[in-house]
């Protein structure tokens, strides 16, 4: 067998020989520290193994065909709704160029209904000009899908970062260090974890001004508990393994161990519920901006359902067709992607659900 | 939180409730502006009357707010204790009373999802977990996974779209048919259910893969068990091993998680009677919002918040008397 750079298939065995034989290697000669280091760092190549060998990179894995093309679909609409929000907006200002309003009131009279709206840009099918029409007021509706994947986009990176990372160090500290400051902890996220969470943050939204960043930090205070959890039964859990408490004899100081031993097992972890957080946090953003709590200084998926769902009767007209729908199936097209890639994510990460299948 | 003793249980509901109590009491003292600095310029043209230091006093000592802090905080709880959730602005009469006229419908479709969702969810659970490893089951798999990751609103619309306006099956909004004469009970009934459908497997629809995933899993799990093989080697038939031997001992997790559902089902039910205009305490929480009826609103979350609790408790304690494990482990 030879180590192969091009694909990664083929070298998982070279390098499971290897660590195999370096391992027992080292069995016969040193014991205890040494040796410990060596198994953690085995698990973290295996784990990097894990991930190239699954389907993050290859489509082999019938469990998942669907994760690279959706990997591949979420980057799309990232970065083609962050590039293109300025060609839009040039569409979106297109009205108030290219029309002559005195001329348009004056010839309106004679037009019916439709005719008089189409003159003033409202309610275009989808066209050429507007590529997935405009809305009451005449903004094209595809310019406000772009600004809206940005806003949720946003909401959701900002509150799993930061609920992820704050509750991953809390817990970190309560599951390592012990004592009162983890009991404290434990309370904090039993109380958090039985929060009624949405109307609560209807009524924090209702009450406090809604600017973005309002919403992310309650969004973060609500959901904080989740990744502290996680985070802080498996330092618990592994603060007994004999490597570690190996480590410790060896004069391993806490924050050593934390960040050499602790870290690299927890990550995975927590990847997985940032995910999922983001995935929460998009879904509350909407529904408040839904139900009329967002911001309305901005342009959100949420807020674009709110205004054509409370448009009068906008069910007995036509107009549902390309203003409803479009932020629809952004939503759940960003949703559904987040949620593959987690649950693949999942299965990488946790090694049971591997092995033994999804029973 | 199975471990832990009643006690301890009873002190972290009423935390959380403290919690909500606070935070229902110090939101609108902590918004900007003082109500009593101007008084009412509504139209343009209006003078603006500036309070007198005099009036402004008077209006405080109305109001209580002339009080230390923690006083006004007694006299709120004790008002809240007598039922005075204070008076909807909008609606010009008393909170309680606005919700409790839209109570009993969204009590009707949260009750109803819960019925549908777990009925099907076992059953489906059961279907799955005999044909294991078959088409069926990893069709079902696959998709109740896929569905379960739409939010509740969105679903509601999608259905919605399909059900209300493409095809004109069920009615668009409403929880009756206006102006309607019913020549009998069973005729408003079947009115009142027609309305409520749509809505009703929404909310189902969302909760279904999480009875239906639970079922399937821990009945693979018991079937590995080895009163499982005595039964089937007493020569017990295998429809009465599955219903009698192993769906009994799987239904012990589901009733947690029904409990947990109906809270979930609570706040989904928000977003899910606006999307279909139905008038429970959802859309009368959006009406709220966009009147900006202060009290109204806490007064719904309040609301909400207590039963979501409530329940919580409940699922706790029936839990604690269906598994005598849960004590058992307690007591050692």
């Amino acid at each position: 067998m030879t180590f192969d750079s091009c694909n990664p298939h083929k070298n998982a065995p070279v390098l499971k020989a290897a660590l195999k034989s370096g391992c027992l290697w080292l069995q016969g000669h040193l014991q205890g520290y040494v040796h410990h280091r060596l198994k953690c760092h085995q698990q973290i190549l295996s784990y990097w193994k894990d991930i190239s060998d699954s389907s993050l990179f290859s489509m082999d894995n019938p469990g998942s065909p669907s994760l690279s093309s959706l990997c591949l679909c979420a980057s799309v609409v990232k970065s083609g709704c962050l590039g293109l929000t300025l060609k839009a907006q040039r569409h979106g200002g297109k009205f108030s160029e290219s029309h002559n309003s005195g001329w348009i009131f004056k010839t309106a009279s004679s037009f019916t209904t439709a005719g008089k709206m189409a003159l003033l840009g409202l309610f275009l099918i989808p066209g050429p000009e507007h590529i997935l029409g405009t809305d009451e007021l005449g903004m094209d509706i595809w310019s406000q899908i772009c600004y809206g994947a940005r806003m949720s986009l946003i909401i959701g990176l900002a509150v799993a970062l930061l609920s992820g990372v704050g509750g991953g160090v809390l817990g970190l500290l309560g599951g390592y260090m012990g004592g009162n400051w983890d009991k404290l902890l434990l309370r904090a996220i039993d109380i958090s974890m039985a929060l009624p969470s949405f109307p609560l943050l209807i009524v924090i939204a209702a009450f406090l001004n809604p600017s973005i960043v309002n919403v992310i930090l309650v969004l973060v205070l609500l959901s904080w508990a989740k990744p502290a959890r996680i985070v802080r039964s498996s330092a618990l859990a592994m603060k007994k393994q004999h490597y570690i408490v190996s480590a410790r004899l060896n004069g391993a100081s806490p924050a050593y161990i934390i960040r050499r031993h602790i870290m690299p097992e927890v990550l995975p972890l927590l990847f997985v519920s940032i995910l999922n957080i983001a995935s929460y946090a998009i879904v509350a953003e909407s529904g408040l901006a839904f139900l009329g709590l967002g911001d309305p200084t901005s342009k959100s998926w949420g807020m674009m359902l709110h205004y054509s769902t409370s448009f009068r009767s906008i069910y007995f007209t036509p107009y549902w067709q390309w203003w409803l729908i479009p932020p629809l199936v952004a939503l759940i097209f960003l949703l559904l992607c987040l949620a593959f890639i987690g649950r693949d994510m999942e299965r990488v990460v946790d090694p049971r659900l591997r092995t033994g299948g999804r029973s | 939180m199975r471990s832990r003793d009643r006690k301890g249980m009873v002190m972290q509901y009423a935390t959380v409730l403290f919690i909500i109590l606070v935070l229902n009491f110090f939101l609108p003292r902590m918004m900007p502006g003082d109500p009593f600095l101007i008084l009412s310029a509504d139209k343009e043209n209006e003078i603006v009357s500036v309070l007198t230091e005099e009036q402004r006093e008077y209006f405080k000592s109305y109001y209580g707010l002339d009080r230390p802090v923690h006083v006004q905080f007694i006299r709120y709880l004790s008002s809240l204790v007598r039922g005075d959730l204070g008076n909807s602005i909008y609606y010009k009469a008393p909170v309680i009373e606005a919700i409790w006229l839209r109570l009993p419908w969204t009590a009707l479709i949260v009750v109803g999802a819960t019925f549908i969702s777990t009925i099907a969810g076992i059953l489906l659970g059961l279907f799955s977990a005999r044909n294991r490893r078959k088409a069926g089951d990893k069709f079902l798999l696959l998709g109740l996974i896929s569905f379960a990751e739409i939010p509740s609103f969105l679903l509601g619309l999608i259905i919605l779209l399909a059900f209300a306006v493409r095809l004109k099956i069920f009615p668009l909004a409403g929880a009756v048919t206006p102006f309607a004469h019913y020549t009998g009970p069973l005729d408003m009934a079947l009115d009142i259910g027609y309305h409520a459908a749509l809505p009703m497997i929404t909310l189902a629809l969302t909760q279904l893969t999480g009875i239906y995933l639970l079922v399937r899993n821990t009945l693979v799990t018991v079937m590995t068990k080895d009163y499982i093989r005595t039964a089937r080697a007493k020569g017990i038939g295998d429809r009465s091993v599955w219903t009698r031997h192993a769906l009994r001992n799987a239904l012990l997790p589901v009733v947690t998680r029904v409990g947990f559902m109906v809270g979930m089902l609570m706040g989904g039910s928000v977003l899910v009677e606006n999307v279909f205009s139905y008038p429970g305490v959802g859309s009368l929480l959006r009406e709220a919002v966009v009147a900006r009826d202060y009290p109204l609103i806490q007064g719904i979350m309040l609301i909400m918040a207590v039963s979501i609790l409530s329940v919580n408790y409940l699922v706790d304690i029936i839990y604690e008397h269906l598994d005598p494990r849960v004590a058992s482990y307690e007591a050692a």
